[in-house]
């Protein structure tokens, strides 16, 4: 036999033994009250006749007692004249003494006589013959004419004579009711019902009240019980024969017993009718109390016995229950620390039986409303529209799997996961179960999508790479192409200066790009090698638009191109920052939107301050937009991707790395910002770069006082600038009035000077409607001299004006858009005695070369040669180092003075440019603390011009060299010498 | 029969109210003519003109019957006398509405009159007023009602009729315990049987019925009333009543008392002549006669008929003639004459050639000893068998409970004996 087998059996044993136990107690229990009932019954009856035998003798002792009683009176009113006399007094006593109704004297002839002497006739024919004729008592049933039933009871006396009527019976009369009283049994509850009856069934007496309606009670039973022809047939005959019997009958719906006994006297019967129930009414309560008792041990054992079973089964439960909570616990825990979910589906129920608690953070969903409707998991599929596919279940062969692949969403993260959902199919108990497992494959997804991604990137890096080299080819060649063509052709026509300048220019402009392409290269190339770092220092917003100014409105210009700087909002002045790369940002944003614009278009600079979420940082958002060719939305995406151009007709004629946004964007990225673009092919580009900066701390602004600068005139047709001016020099204290028309502003100082109190300064713009600002100065001057200084203030190139604007009077001009800075730079010159001292310093500066000696150390002797040749050119005289070692050699050798400043190439064979510094700087030579010395390299990066500094150098220089540079820095660093020598 | 006079006396009540002509004739004007003034249907019945066309033959003196139309008689018949236009000879029902006549001052008593104690003690107390005068000479057709029952039946179950309440009470529930349904109570139309309860009540004290008819009291404060109502209500619980009782009406009681499905009902005589039809199990010879039960007599109630007299005007000038036109009437030769071969209840006690049903006959004794004068239809001012059947209607459809049935009883007479004022 098998374990499950044996498993089941015992399982089943139990609930057997309890079945087999409870049915042979419940036919023990039949049996016991069957044998009960019959006893009960048997001794119910005996106790019946028991009761009615006594009701039967005292009913016979009755009728002897009255006749008995007529008998004694009989004899002395038959004889007795004086009893006779006083019959009525006699027998009043008599029947108050014996309860009896009527007393009659009956004649032969039946007729009956009252005491009174009134005749009645209550014989019934034929039933009285026994009296009269045989001279035997009679007990008789009859029925008064007023229709009252009555018993007589009558004995036959000596003939007698009362009132002159004959007599030889005489006879007492008992109502019916008063006869019943003396037939009651007070037993049974008051339900027995009894009759006195004759041997044919007619019905002398009932004692019941109203129970006279019973005329014949063998007539009765034969229509209302439910007794057959042959029990009244023995019934008849036992009443025929004056036996005694009992018989048990239905009448109606209620079962009687029917218990009958011969009188002894005539042919009466006493007949008793009694519920079953009540005759058995005392059996069966003893019956009920001992059913009681044996159902209260039966249920107090029962009980005792399921309670035991209950608590051993509790128990086992328990334990069954432990286990299972400790192996959900168990699953739960190790389905929390994996990825994959699990779900058992009870198909025909279309319930979730369980679904693993990682659920909620894998996929967002709770739980609970999983539990509640599986469908929920719909809303977080992606490629997966039914969750559970339902029809295909079925398809599932018992104890198989199918499985399919699909991608979630989480509800609340939004990230995406993979899963393999394998449904396996099981009968559990021969329930059938769907077991779903969600094995997670998120990570070799993402890793075969990162493989993927990266293979793509990889491709078209390769791809732009490919295009790069050959833009790169392209757009080196061109250059190097012009060089080496003017170059040949400078070598051919070197007798004609003429062409010599000419293709000196043009091999210039072509280095110059070729440069700038390389610059380019290696810039990105520094930046996407993660080296570049920022260089942060407090700038100046106003001079780096200044300093855009400058560089991009001669482009513009020559392109004839509109362009306009505007400031929006009051951003401050003074901030922390790369100034070197936000102006590359700009830079390059600025030139594009130029280069990609054609003739006669606009661009367009904003600066808007932006809120800021940090303390003490200001975020600003510089907008370039322009009117060009646009991006078609496909390029968009790719815009800040290295080494990509637009390819079309208009591009192609640009010449361009394919960097330049790349640069931007990193620098941007570099720098905390973001930069957007939107464009639409054929209207143009608009660049949003946001940023934000650190604040420098706060300046001293009691400035404008301590220059007694406290009121300000300013005209200018916009209102809009108007206000910008005067909510910008909100700070600075100083008071700022406005017009919007020329001769406004002549009128308003003309009064301020009349009150005397002038304007600090007079703020004009130069195109105004009717008077412009230079015809506004000539007339203030006029009219108030030449005390307040008068500004200029304008977005044009005034240089064409500035002859006839100084003539006039106009002490200065000032840039649009306004700053503060730009005006206390303006003014503060006017309000300063210094400025000529100022303009002797230049003009030192300029000669500091003429007549040095530099140590030059470079390895390449070309560039060697060419920085000779251009250093001869500004009186320098030179002495060549190849390396690093010489020049130190050299730098010792020499007299303190000989040399005047060292120009050191950093990369050279044997020592390079940062050691042969650390050893000029540490070696015994008089000057070798103070010998200014300045690198010269190709790296042109913060981190080169650092690293120069921190070996001892002075100054940086970038190949290839531009004098002016070199001219402004030597004068510095031997200016400074000689100032500290003095 | 009787049903017809329950509508008639409530016509009459109506009629009463309205004041309006009537459309009788004019008593002739002849010196020596008795004028006898009554009902025109009344008086077109077979005995009555049998009796008048022999007075007149016997005597040679001529009578002037005034006959009224039904429907004009108690409004003209009230305006004569009112207008000293009153006849020498007055009939009349003895019920409420005689009371308009001003007995005592119009109608001789006949006490002492020598045919006096040949009238049946019934007719003889139908005829009386409360005083115990007698109004009237009766000379009319009646019946008895009582609980008929299947005495066939009721042998072959070894079983009798019951002389007392108690013992109709365990003959009730004995016929139901075997199956029978003791009493076929048609409550569907059926008004009548209310009131067979209800005479014991009032005809034994008359002062209740004067109370009553003052309103100095309600049904509600006597609790006869109540009693008779509680053993109604519970004898339709025991279902004594049988199962269909409410649907059954007047039509279904031939049907249920020939088929033996019931076992008695309470009706009276002489509808087995007129509505017992033949054909059905059980015959008119199967049925006798016993007491109405109701809890309101220990013996039970027969109810007597309501008997047309003949009453004297007290002011006539023809008084000694029409004293000698009610001793021609109440001699045994002419009243047998007119009414021989007459289905109807005795009158006389020397009368015998009216055809009497064995039932009645057979029921003498006990018709003797417990016959009470219709009381409540007749004399309680308000009555309407219809309003009472109402009231006990709402009460078997358990719309209201015993003592809501007698408020409800109280209530409609009071509101009918309110528009009969």
């Amino acid at each position: 036999m098998s374990m499950v087998k044996k498993k089941w059996l015992r399982k089943l044993f139990l609930p057997v033994l309890m079945c087999i136990i409870g049915i042979a107690a419940i036919i023990i229990g039949i049996i016991y009250f069957n044998f009960i009932s019959q006893q009960i019954y048997k001794d119910s009856t005996n106790y019946l006749g028991e009761i009615y035998g006594q009701v039967n003798r005292s009913f016979g002792a009755f009728i002897e007692r009255n006749w008995g009683l007529l008998k004694g009176w009989g004899n002395h009113l038959s004889t007795s004249e004086e009893v006779k006399n006083s019959v009525p007094e006699f027998i009043s006593k008599e029947q108050e003494y014996w309860g009896f109704s009527d007393f009659y004297f009956i004649s032969e002839d039946e007729t009956c006589m009252t005491p009174d002497g009134t005749e009645v006739n209550i014989a019934s024919k034929g039933s009285w013959d026994s009296l009269t004729q045989q001279r035997k008592p009679i007990m008789a049933g009859e029925t008064l004419s007023s229709g009252q039933e009555i018993t007589v009871f009558a004995v036959p006396v000596q003939h007698g004579k009362y009132k002159g009527f004959d007599f030889d019976s005489i006879a007492i009369s008992y109502t019916n009711k008063d006869m019943a009283n003396s037939l009651n049994v007070d037993a049974f509850s008051g339900e027995a019902k009894c009759f006195i009856i004759k041997n044919d069934g007619s019905v002398l007496l009932s004692t019941q009240e109203g129970g006279n309606v019973f005329g014949n009670y063998l007539t009765y039973l034969r229509a209302a019980s439910n007794l057959d022809e042959k029990s009244l047939e023995k019934l008849n005959n036992d009443w025929q024969s004056g036996t005694s019997g009992l018989l048990q009958c239905e009448i109606g719906d209620v079962s009687y017993c029917i218990l009958y006994q011969p009188i002894g006297y005539q042919d009466y019967f006493l007949l008793s009718a009694v519920p079953q129930s009540a005759v058995s009414a005392g059996f069966l309560s003893v019956q009920k109390t001992t059913t009681n008792v044996l159902i209260v041990i039966f249920l107090i054992v029962g009980a005792a016995v399921v309670t035991l079973i209950t608590l051993h089964n509790h128990k086992q439960f328990r334990k069954s229950k432990i286990e299972l909570q400790y192996r959900e616990q168990m699953f739960d825990v190790l389905s929390n620390s994996v990825d994959d979910i699990f779900i058992m589906l009870d198909y025909e129920k279309h319930s979730v039986d369980y679904i693993s608690p990682n659920l909620e953070r894998l996929l967002g969903i709770k739980v609970k409303d999983a539990r509640d409707n599986i469908r929920i998991m719909e809303k977080c599929a992606i490629n997966f529209n039914v969750v559970i596919p339902a029809d295909e279940l079925e398809d599932i062969p018992l104890n198989g799997n199918r499985y399919w692949e699909c991608e979630y969403m989480h509800q609340t993260t939004g990230e995406r996961r993979w899963y393999r959902m394998t449904i396996y199919h099981m009968s559990i108990q021969g329930v059938k179960k769907y077991i779903v497992v969600m094995s997670d494959r998120t990570q070799e997804q993402q890793m075969n999508q990162k493989l993927q991604e990266a293979l793509t990137s990889a491709k078209s890096a390769n791809e732009a790479k490919s295009n790069f080299l050959s833009n790169m080819s392209h757009d080196i060649r061109t250059p190097m192409n012009a060089i080496v063509g003017f170059s040949v052709l400078l070598e051919k026509d070197a007798d004609n200066p003429d062409k010599v300048r000419e293709y000196t220019r043009k091999i210039t402009a072509s280095s110059h790009h070729l440069l700038s392409l390389i610059n380019d290269v290696l810039d990105m190339s520094k930046i996407e090698s993660g080296k570049t770092s920022l260089n942060v220092d407090k700038f100046s917003l106003p001079e780096l638009l200044e300093e855009l100014n400058i560089i991009l409105m001669p482009q513009a210009k020559a392109k004839n191109q509109s362009f306009t700087i505007h400031v929006q909002g009051a951003p401050p002045e003074q901030m922390l920052g790369d100034k070197l790369r936000l102006n590359q940002i700009l830079i390059n944003l600025l030139s594009n939107a130029i280069k990609y614009t054609p003739n006669n278009g606009c661009v367009e600079f904003i600066i808007s301050e932006i809120p800021s979420a940090a303390y003490q940082y200001v975020k600003l958002r510089f907008t370039v937009k322009d009117n060009g060719i646009g991006m078609s939305e496909e390029f968009q995406k790719q815009v800040f991707s290295p080494f990509s151009r637009e390819v079309s007709s208009l591009t192609n004629k640009i010449q361009g790395t394919g960097l330049g946004m790349a640069i931007t964007k990193n620098l941007v990225d570099l720098m905390g910002g973001i930069i957007e673009v939107e464009s639409q092919l054929g209207k143009g580009s608009t660049f949003t770069v946001e940023m934000s900066f650190a604040l420098p701390e706060q300046e001293e602004s009691d400035l404008w006082f301590r220059q007694k600068i406290t009121r300000m005139l300013v005209a200018d047709d916009e209102e809009d600038i108007c206000l910008n001016i005067k909510e910008m020099m909100r700070d600075t204290g100083v008071d700022v009035s406005f017009v919007t028309e020329g001769s406004a502003a002549v009128e308003a100082a003309v009064q301020a000077h009349k009150n005397g109190e002038d304007f600090n300064v007079i703020l004009l713009d130069w195109k105004m409607p009717e008077i412009d600002g230079v015809e506004t100065a000539r007339l203030i001057r006029e009219k108030i001299g030449t005390d307040v200084p008068i500004l200029v203030l304008t977005s044009y190139d005034w240089s064409e004006i500035e002859t006839e604007a100084r003539q006039v009077g106009i002490n200065a001009f000032m840039p649009k858009p306004f700053f503060v800075s730009t005006l206390w730079q303006t003014i503060k010159p006017l309000f300063s005695e210094h400025t000529e001292q100022n303009d002797r310093s230049e003009q030192t500066t300029e000669n500091v070369m003429n007549g040095k000696l530099f140590l030059v150390a470079e390895d390449n002797e070309l560039n060697a040669e060419i920085l000779t040749e251009m250093l001869n050119m500004e009186g320098v005289s030179c002495e060549l180092a190849v390396n690093g070692l010489e020049a130190v050699e050299m730098f010792k050798k020499s007299k303190p003075g000989h040399y005047d400043l060292i120009l050191m190439d950093v990369q050279m064979p044997v020592m390079n440019g940062y050691e042969a510094t650390r050893q000029i700087r540490s070696c015994e030579h008089a000057e070798a603390a103070t010998i200014p010395i300045v690198a010269m390299t190709a790296n042109t990066f913060a981190e080169d011009v650092r690293n120069a500094l921190d070996s001892g150098m002075n100054g940086h220089l970038a190949k290839p060299i531009d004098m002016e540079a070199m001219r402004e820095l030597v004068g510095r660093l031997i200016g400074n010498n000689e100032n500290k020598e003095k | 029969m009787k049903k017809r006079h329950f509508t008639l006396l409530i016509l009459t009540a109506v009629l009463l109210l309205t004041s309006c002509s009537g459309n009788s004739k004019k008593p002739d004007n002849k010196s020596n003519s008795l004028t006898i003034m009554g009902r025109k249907s009344d008086m077109e019945k077979s005995y009555m003109t049998r009796i008048f066309d022999k007075y007149e033959t016997d005597t040679g003196n001529e009578l002037n019957i005034v006959a009224i139309e039904d429907d004009e008689f108690e409004t003209d018949a009230v305006k004569k006398f009112a207008d000293g236009d009153a006849p020498d000879i007055f009939m009349h029902f003895n019920n409420a509405d005689l009371n308009r006549f001003d007995v005592a001052n119009n109608f001789y008593y006949l006490n002492n009159e020598s045919w006096v104690d040949d009238l049946t003690n019934s007719s003889r107390a139908y005829c009386q007023d409360k005083e115990g005068n007698l109004l009237g000479l009766p000379f009319w057709e009646s019946s008895v009602s009582g609980c008929f029952y299947n005495k066939t039946l009721l042998d072959s179950l070894g079983l009798k009729p019951a002389a007392t309440q108690a013992e109709f009470d365990v003959l009730c529930q004995v016929l139901t315990d075997i199956g029978y349904t003791p009493i076929c109570w048609p409550a569907d139309g059926c008004t009548w049987m209310f009131q067979f309860g209800l005479d014991p009540i009032f005809a034994d004290d008359p002062s209740l019925l004067e109370r009553l008819n003052k309103n100095e009291i309600s049904y509600s404060d006597i609790p006869a009333v109540t009693k008779m109502v509680k053993w109604v209500s519970d004898a339709a619980d025991k279902g004594w009543f049988g199962s269909d009782y409410l649907e059954d009406g007047w039509s279904d009681i031939s049907l249920i008392m020939g088929s033996g499905k019931a076992v008695m009902t309470f009706i009276w005589d002489t509808w087995f002549y007129t509505d017992f039809e033949k054909g059905n199990k059980y015959s008119v010879d199967d049925f006798a006669l016993m007491p109405a039960f109701m809890n309101t007599a220990d013996n039970g109630t027969y109810e007597g008929g309501n008997l047309n007299m003949m009453m004297v005007n007290k002011n006539s000038k023809r008084l000694e003639q029409a004293l000698g036109f009610l001793s021609f009437c109440a001699d045994a030769e002419n009243y047998n004459m007119a009414f021989d071969e007459i289905s109807t209840v005795s009158c006389f006690k020397g009368q015998t050639t009216n055809i009497q049903s064995s039932m009645v006959t057979d029921a003498g004794a006990s018709i003797a000893a417990n016959e009470r004068v219709s009381t409540a239809a007749s004399k309680i001012v308000g009555y309407s068998a219809d309003d009472v059947s109402a009231a006990f209607d709402r009460m078997f459809n358990k719309k209201t409970d015993v003592a809501g049935c007698v408020k409800l009883m109280d209530d409609y007479r009071i509101k009918k004996a309110k528009g009969q004022v």
